[in-house]
């Protein structure tokens, strides 16, 4: 599991690649955790790109669960895009997707959570 | 013969015993992961297979065991064309999965519990389930069918 990190204006952009499971939680957490702490209002948005994680379990889910409360309590806003088949299947059955907002390509979420992201992004 | 080097042939069970440790949960599902496909399964079913073998070895070495040392056997039985069937045997204290508790799912985020979503996903995936106590162990049967 790879987590690369792009800031694109008040958009963090997190592109997670690779299976999130029992031995890969730990250091998706890791990599997660500090743009988490900073997530709050419209100044740090993160928008995470699943276009590449083939696999999730509970043990993915978990950090994933943790993230949202923190970011709950901080007002601040995290949403996922492009989930492959596995994974929104393993969301509906976890009802994941009531609990995030979910896109179906990162240029969708751009365009919701920040639409200045939206444009560097297409313009790149 | 082994699962992954000739087509798995009906009424034929493939086994593997390996410590009850989370290190063994990635040769767990190497293991199942290659029976289902030469069973003929599909790669998203592999797939789904495979979370659910994680979610049970996981919690085998956690509740069963206790983190203490022991044995998993997994029996891997192709039964028909449409249908695989996976036994998970420990001698761990007397352990059903099946009947831990979900979290409430309907909630909202403030109020969802962390953790405890392999229940629900184990559930979901497989297609027909059972457990019983038999001689000192734990056997968890789990059918999953090709097609669902």
């Amino acid at each position: 599991m790879e987590c690369k990190v792009r800031a694109i204006a008040n958009v963090v952009l997190i592109q997670v690649v690779g299976r999130i499971d029992h031995t890969t939680a730990k250091a998706f957490e890791d990599a997660l955790s500090p743009h988490v702490s900073g997530c709050a209002g419209e100044d740090k948005i993160l928008v995470l790109d699943f276009s590449g994680v083939i696999f999730i379990s509970s043990a993915g889910l978990r950090v994933l669960m943790i993230a949202a409360k923190q970011c709950r309590k901080q007002n601040g806003k995290m949403v996922l895009a492009a989930l492959q088949p596995m994974i929104q299947e393993v969301f509906q059955i976890s009802r994941f997707d009531s609990l995030f907002e979910l896109f179906p390509t990162v240029r969708a979420a751009l365009q919701a959570v920040s639409p200045a992201a939206a444009a560097i992004y297409d313009g790149e | 013969m082994t699962a992954s080097d000739e087509a798995m042939s009906t009424g034929e069970s493939t086994s593997l015993t390996i410590p009850a440790e989370v290190d063994s949960v990635g040769p767990c599902i190497a293991f199942v992961a290659a029976c289902a496909a030469a069973a003929g399964f599909p790669a998203a079913r592999v797939r789904e297979i495979e979370l659910v073998v994680e979610e049970v070895v996981v919690n085998i070495c956690q509740y069963a065991y206790g983190d203490a040392p022991g044995e998993i056997e997994l029996l891997c039985t192709k039964t028909n064309s449409q249908d695989l069937v996976l036994e998970f045997i420990d001698s761990g204290k007397p352990f059903n999965i099946l009947t831990l508790p979900a979290p409430d799912l309907t909630v909202e985020v403030d109020q969802r519990q962390v953790g405890g979503l392999g229940v629900p996903l184990v559930r979901a995936l497989v297609d027909t389930a059972s457990y019983r106590r038999e001689s000192g162990r734990n056997v968890l049967r789990l059918s999953v069918w090709l097609a669902r």
